[in-house]
């Protein structure tokens, strides 16, 4: 038994019984009726995703700037840097830059050319048009697609297709809208998560990727999910409670200093963990381990321990465990 | 070198022990609900194992198609709520109570692994239901993993994040709960702290 003031705790109290298999199973009770009534009562919060073929139906104008992105090398994929490519769009660190390219993706090849091809053995007409754009020059590219990307601030949705003024796009104009036909399709899906050595489907990591930038941000914003609106801890369906335990970082991350930060994601991630490891240091730093102490809520939380050993101080040694 | 066995059979007695998972008696002090918040959060880890293997064993999308599997995962989603919930009570009361004192830094340490490790735990478990916020966050939440140079856990792959969530990650944060509450057994709650007039009777029994 530690001497009293060592460790600053008491040493005088005695052992009651206790059926120590009642508590849990009591607990155990209560938490199956808790968990059980609430499913019952409110199911579990879905909110239909944003898959490539609604989006290509539902905004055709805006899919193919967010394609076309991926042409100009604009795109938030096409840019970002690893450990997808060598980008440096969403280069936040150096030890990002160390890991290096872990799951490669060229944005204009395995979002574009590759699926087209595929759709091209459906429909040959995409072949020249596809042929075309291969064979140009880097610089040529980037030209056709900043030039079409910009005229798409004028697009108009006519017979299914989106029609922009006529200008220089070689045939970027027209391998949009084939990509946009895909979509709309549904079948990009299969064209995005391929893996030729294997049957099953696990990885859908391009899939995923493709929508990455406006079109996920314009669908995540109405229901406050962005970072900058503590999206983290915010349901997608109102009402219902979110990741709440990660209100700590979601705070961190409206701080001046992190929002304006081209490494934010990073730094609220970073100081999040900092603040960790003060809780779990918290025994051993000086002074903050006193605070409860001093607090004194522990003196409601054995208020009964406190209250029988005051009125009755004569609690008999040989009771002492 | 000491024998291993012998040196095994040592440590495992007192924690392989019925005295000490199934006490008849506890501290006078450790009454009550503030003394539930623990048993409550491991009763909802309980829970959240139980609705799990239901959604493992079924598929990870069968929710989405099937009425039965959809309320295993209301359950689920239930239960998450209820164990962080009844843990950050826990954490709460843990704190106000100073309860590492006593040679209890360790039991706080395992505690604060825990609570570190359920939260990707939770989160994968979201990336993998295949909603818009499972989309949305396993895009966004990408970002600050790749800057700490995590970029090996790869949000976007729901594959990975299938098998982080229903075996890696459960099975740390499993060994880490069984870590927590055996040295909450072994060494059991920390004694309250000396409030003046107890003190008092103390120094005095002391004497």
């Amino acid at each position: 038994m530690a001497a009293q003031g060592q460790e600053d705790m008491v040493t005088q109290y005695q052992y009651v019984p206790e059926d120590f298999m009642k508590h849990l199973m009591g607990t155990l009770g209560i938490v199956s009726v808790l968990v059980l009534v609430l499913a019952i009562w409110f199911g579990v919060p879905e909110e239909a995703p944003l898959t490539i073929q609604k989006d290509a139906l539902q905004n055709p104008v805006a899919f193919e700037a967010m394609t076309t992105r991926d042409l100009n090398g604009q795109g938030r994929m096409a840019s970002y840097g690893p450990p997808y490519n060598d980008g440096t769009g969403n280069l936040e660190s150096v030890v990002q830059k160390w890991v290096g390219i872990l799951h490669p993706l060229n944005a204009e090849d395995d979002f574009i050319v590759k699926p087209l091809e595929m759709a091209a053995t459906v429909n040959p007409a995409i072949t020249p048009v596809l042929n075309r754009f291969e064979s140009a020059s880097p610089a040529q590219k980037v030209l056709w697609a900043n030039n079409y990307e910009t005229a798409l601030a004028r697009g108009t949705v006519k017979n299914g297709l989106v029609v922009v003024p006529s200008g220089d796009y070689g045939p970027v104009s027209t391998l949009m809208n084939d990509t946009l036909k895909l979509g709309e399709s549904g079948l990009m899906s299969g064209a995005l998560m391929r893996n030729p050595n294997v049957v099953t489907r696990f990885n859908n990591q391009n899939y995923e990727l493709f929508l990455e930038g406006d079109p996920l941000h314009t669908a995540a914003a109405p229901l406050q999910l962005k970072g900058t609106q503590w999206g983290i801890i915010h349901s997608a369906v109102p009402g219902y409670p979110g990741a709440w335990w990660m209100t700590i970082p979601s705070w961190i991350y409206q701080w001046p200093f992190v929002a304006n930060s081209p490494a934010n994601d990073g730094i609220a991630l970073g100081l999040g963990f900092v603040v960790w490891v003060l809780l779990a240091v918290t025994p051993c730093i000086p002074g903050w381990n006193r605070v409860p102490r001093l607090l004194g809520v522990y003196r409601l939380i054995w208020k009964d321990y406190y209250h029988q050993h005051t009125a009755d101080p004569a609690v008999p040694p040989e009771n002492l465990p | 070198m000491a024998n291993w066995t012998s040196a095994s059979r040592q440590a495992l007695a007192d924690l392989l022990s019925v005295d000490t998972w199934l006490p008849e008696t506890m501290p006078e002090y450790a009454q009550g609900f503030m003394y539930m918040l623990g048993s409550l959060t491991a009763s909802s880890f309980v829970v959240l194992v139980l609705s799990g293997v239901v959604l493992a064993a079924n598929g990870p999308a069968s929710w989405s198609y099937n009425g039965a599997d959809r309320f295993a995962a209301a359950v689920h989603f239930w239960a998450v709520q209820a164990f962080f919930f009844f843990m950050m009570l826990h954490l709460w009361r843990v704190f106000f109570t100073g309860a590492w004192r006593g040679g209890r830094k360790e039991t706080w340490l395992l505690g604060a692994l825990a609570f570190l490790i359920a939260i990707p735990t939770a989160f994968t478990g979201y990336l993998i239901n295949g909603d818009f916020y499972s989309q949305w966050n396993a895009v966004q939440a990408k970002d600050g993993l790749n800057a700490l140079g995590l970029a090996w856990v790869n949000l976007p792959n729901a594959g990975q994040m299938f098998g982080m969530h229903v075996v890696v990650l459960p099975l740390t944060l499993s060994a880490l709960i069984f870590g927590h509450i055996a040295r909450v057994r072994l060494k059991g709650v920390v004694p309250p702290y000396p409030a003046a007039q107890v003190q008092t009777h103390t120094s005095k029994e002391g004497q």
